[in-house]
């Protein structure tokens, strides 16, 4: 699993990568940890999720929306997830720790998940994931 | 010079896409740009200007100012309007912080008269809060948040943040009255609650700046503004609740899109027509944060006239507000389109109202010379104010720029510059910083945005609006 960032002029643009669809989603969520606070969350707390879609990527994109609204309400900066997929509904639970404010400096806000450029492939190997964040 | 293929030049700096560009184009594109910020034009920009131009019951064109840049759904500096009937409404003309926008507020302090310099950039800092995870101080209850919701700057005032003229001053007297609040979302209600009163993060200032030049001393004199004044400018919009209602709405729009059989190049030009139930209620809950955005700078200016107050003894009654503008929002506003008057929805994504002298819904006293228009700059470089103009009524939508735009990706901007490199040349210009986390500063720096300078010079030659003054920034409190 890895994810990196990629050139873009006006956002942040991610590229992730993981060997199965449920990872995929995991490293999503500490790429945008990563932008956010400049590092990803350490486990510790954890809380559920369910996000339903009608295809992959607009799944992908409700579960990073409410990584969003959990990390900003309930101040978690994520870790990982463990997420299982069937039928459209993503169900599991998220990984991390408590915000704070000395150790999770280095980022910066994240307005929403763009839906413009939103893609998931499968190659040989990998599933990959390119997502615009609005910064 | 250098421009991509298949642009076609209409005057000096107008540029026209032509239907066909993109397939579906219902309207041309046209966009505003010199010679010297053609290098800087993205390819994607331009498709996005095109996409924009494929939805259902757009009118005249699809637009773009010279800040033009690639951004998600409409491109950034992007402005179209639908007509009521056959048009759509989509988040994607407006952006996840709806009503991001600028407020100028003037004091009678001339730059020799600010002494303690460094003092009032640090109380301001600690009296706004900023940044990632900056919670506010203000303890809203749900009553106060619809209050905010429905009211805007009127709700602000009302509370103490502020005196009446404040409201008049501000776009649409800070309020967009089709707000509602049965739209927003209890999610977004809980992001907005702990948030009201705070700056936020990116590209967002509160800025301690002085009038370096008058361009135009009779629209100056009007707009309260000397030369040497001392000035401050506060950006930002209707942080989480507004990125929380145009993620609600961009899920049920998407759905609507197919509900609606409308074909789309790009998701995240998700829309419905105005007068569906989707629409409707996209655009009750578009309204209610753009309240919320002008409420939350009612309240932030109220802080900053308060430590004005407390360190240089000036009455809170003497800082006169000269104007508030909106960058992401749609409206519905009469134009003239094709030598008829009609009201249409105008989308504008990084872009700023500019009406001309004599247009409704400008303040009594600035009838005669048009709208405040506020162009911020980036950190450390200036920021402008100029007026509206018929002009702008003509090709526009009454519309113009809204900043500099960027040019370098923030991954670049890392590798080629550190938070205190940037903190430490903007203090030998004599500008000082304070942000929550030097990432904040190299994020922003100067180097990576156009030239504002360049931006509003095009607007002003092609007459969208008319240069009135210039700040120089002194103190930047960073989000």
């Amino acid at each position: 699993m890895s994810f990196e960032e990629l050139e873009h002029t006006a956002d942040v643009k991610m590229r992730v990568r993981a060997a199965t669809l449920e990872d995929l989603f995991s490293e999503a969520g500490r790429a945008l940890m990563q932008v956010m606070y400049g590092r990803p969350g350490k486990d510790g707390q954890t809380r559920r999720i369910t996000v339903r879609g009608h295809d992959l990527e607009s799944l992908m994109h409700a579960f990073l929306s409410e990584l969003l609204f959990i990390t900003e309400v309930d101040g978690l900066v994520i870790s990982g997830a463990d997420v299982r997929i069937h039928q459209g509904i993503l169900d599991g639970e998220v990984r991390g720790e408590p915000f704070s404010i000395d150790a999770h400096n280095e980022g910066r806000g994240v307005k929403g998940i763009s839906y413009s450029g939103l893609s998931i492939v499968h190659d040989q190997e990998y599933y990959i994931l390119d997502v615009i964040f609005d910064v | 010079m250098t421009m991509l293929p298949g642009i076609q030049r209409m005057g000096e700096c107008e540029w026209q896409v032509p239907v066909g560009y993109v397939p579906g184009m219902r309207v041309p594109g046209i966009f505003f740009l010199s010679e010297a910020l053609a290098g800087t034009l993205e390819e994607g920009a331009i498709q996005q200007l095109a996409n924009v131009a494929t939805m259902p019951g757009i009118v005249a064109h699809s637009l773009a100012m010279p800040d033009i840049h690639w951004g998600y759904g409409f491109p950034i500096g992007g402005v179209a309007g639908f007509s009521l009937d056959e048009g759509v409404i989509s988040p994607g003309g407006v952006g996840f912080d709806i009503n991001c926008g600028v407020r100028l507020l003037s004091t009678p302090l001339k730059e020799d008269d600010l002494w303690k310099r460094r003092e009032l950039v640090e109380r301001l800092f600690r009296a706004v809060p900023t940044g990632v995870g900056g919670k506010s101080t203000l303890r809203l209850s749900g009553r106060e948040l619809d209050g905010m919701l429905l009211e805007g700057s009127a709700w602000a005032v009302r509370e103490g943040y502020g005196i009446d003229e404040d409201i008049l001053l501000c776009e649409q007297n800070g309020c967009m009255k089709e707000a509602d609040t049965a739209s927003v979302s209890q999610k977004a209600r809980q992001r907005g609650m702990p948030q009201s009163g705070t700056l936020g993060s990116g590209n967002h200032f509160l800025e301690v700046q002085v009038v370096s030049e008058v361009y135009h001393p009779e629209a100056a004199r009007v707009f309260g503004i000397f030369p040497g004044q001392i000035c401050i400018m506060i950006h930002c919009g209707s942080r989480g609740l507004g990125h929380q209602v145009c993620t609600d709405h961009l899920h049920t729009l998407e759905a609507a899109t197919r509900k609606y059989q409308i074909m789309l190049p790009d998701r995240q030009l998700a829309c419905a027509p105005i007068d569906s139930p989707e629409g409707r209620a996209y655009f009750g809950a578009m309204a209610a944060s753009a309240n919320y955005a002008w409420a939350n700078r009612q309240v932030i200016m109220h802080y900053t006239r308060k430590v004005m107050e407390d360190l240089y003894g000036i009455p809170y009654q003497e800082m006169h507000m000269v104007y508030d503008v909106a960058h992401n929002v749609a409206k519905i506003e009469e134009h003239v389109v094709g030598g008829k008057r009609m009201k249409v929805c105008v989308h504008r994504k990084g872009a700023t109202r500019a009406f001309g002298p004599g247009a409704p819904d400008l303040p009594a006293g600035y009838a005669s010379v048009g709208q405040p228009v506020i162009i911020p700059g980036s950190m450390g470089t200036p920021s402008f104010l100029l007026h509206g103009t018929a002009t702008a009524m003509e090709k526009t939508f009454g519309s113009t720029c809204h900043g500099a735009g960027r040019v370098m990706s923030r991954t670049q901007a890392k590798k080629r510059l550190t938070g205190k490199e940037v903190r430490d040349a903007l203090g030998k210009e004599g500008i000082i910083v304070r942000a929550p986390s030097d990432a904040a500063i190299a994020d922003e720096a100067p180097e990576v945005y156009k030239p504002s300078i360049e931006v509003v010079r095009v607007v002003h030659e092609v007459g969208l609006s008319r240069l009135v003054a210039r700040f120089e920034p002194l103190g930047v409190i960073k989000g």
